[in-house]
């Protein structure tokens, strides 16, 4: 009796051991996708436009050098009326990161506002190299980040939510707006 | 290889398409979800490769990611409710009017896969069809070893019952 069900049972895992053609048209498709201009272009946009001399009321941020291991510091711009018509209508906040990684030779913002590609948002070393900074422009959401630290070591920001992934390396959740 | 490199990418992509294309048809039992889970996690991958740590295993991170999207469409599916329906009174009517015969192979295969819930035949596919350890497994899953044990177990005693109560019509 068991041996006639565990036939059944290998015929049935042989039958789907067999391969399952797929339609070769997929690899355009995702290459078409892969190839498109994505949030990254517009993230490069919208941080162009921001970068521009402009006179712009920031609150201001207290106890920055006193920051833990590592911490995401929001801004909060006091309107948006002054965006470039190109740019979609929706709450662009500066977001700024700090990590504390003394002795790192580099570190990297990767996220998925940045297709967690590590050359697009290098961080800038203030403090004798202790503190390491960047501030990037966000759209209202949810983001999920990391710190490359040295091209090589991910780390999470302490001071954050983790985010579940994907990927199996370590990443934060900040939320921006809402 | 890492971000930008587009055309080794693409050899990437015809590379890997059959082999996680099997697992996705499998999965979600349905090949335009499947190929829009593939084609998310081909997405996915080449978007985050500079996550992939070992590129010696960029199959295994691939499948990960794959594995991620499948468990994504299924929940997407089962809320649109156009998989694993199981239409108990269209089957009752169609058994009426016909004289019982043994079903497709193929049809009974893919029936008695989609009456396994999807934690179960996840576990089964990868234990069974792509013949992965279970320490892989647990990488790609998140699950510790005795759970996907406990569930490759359960599936291999519920398919085992489908089976042979489709063998006795």
């Amino acid at each position: 009796m068991f041996e006639h069900d565990d036939d059944a049972l290998n015929r049935m895992i042989d039958r789907l051991r067999e391969p399952v053609e797929m339609d070769p048209r997929l690899d355009t498709r995702v290459m078409a996708r892969v190839a498109a201009p994505g949030f990254g272009a517009r993230a490069a946009l919208v941080w162009e436009w921001l970068r521009r001399p402009r006179a712009v009321a920031i609150s201001p941020i207290a106890g920055l050098g006193l920051a833990a291991a590592a911490a995401v510091l929001i801004w909060v711009l006091p309107t948006h009326t002054s965006q470039p018509p190109s740019l979609p209508a929706t709450d662009i906040t500066p977001v700024q990161f700090v990590v504390v990684a003394p002795g790192a030779e580099s570190v990297s913002l990767v996220g998925d506002f940045n297709d967690w590609d590590a050359r697009l948002t290098p961080m800038r070393a203030e403090r004798d190299g202790r503190l390491w900074t960047v501030t990037i422009p966000l759209p209202a959401g949810r983001h999920r980040y990391a710190f490359l630290v040295n091209g090589a070591r991910w780390l999470a920001d302490p001071s954050a939510p983790r985010a579940p992934d994907d990927f199996g390396t370590p990443s934060s959740v900040v939320t921006v707006g809402g | 290889m890492r971000a930008g490199d587009q055309a080794a990418y693409a050899v990437l992509v015809a590379r890997y398409r059959a082999r996680l294309g099997r697992y996705a048809v499998h999965m979600l039992g349905d090949r335009d979800d499947a190929e829009e889970a593939l084609q998310d996690a081909f997405v996915r991958a080449y978007r985050s490769i500079s996550r992939c740590r070992d590129d010696a295993r960029f199959g295994a991170w691939l499948f990960g990611i794959l594995v991620n999207r499948c468990r994504t469409a299924g929940r997407r599916a089962a809320r649109r409710q156009r998989m694993f329906v199981r239409d108990d009174v269209s089957l009752a009517r169609a058994a009426a009017a016909e004289p019982p015969e043994a079903p497709d192979w193929d049809i009974t295969v893919r029936r008695a896969l989609d009456r396994l819930v999807p934690a179960l035949r996840e576990a089964f596919l990868l234990k069974h069809v792509e013949e992965l350890e279970y320490d892989e497994m647990a990488q790609l899953t998140g699950a510790k070893v005795s759970a996907l044990k406990m569930r490759v177990m359960r599936a291999r005693e519920q398919l085992r019952a489908l089976l042979s109560e489709v063998e006795r019509v």
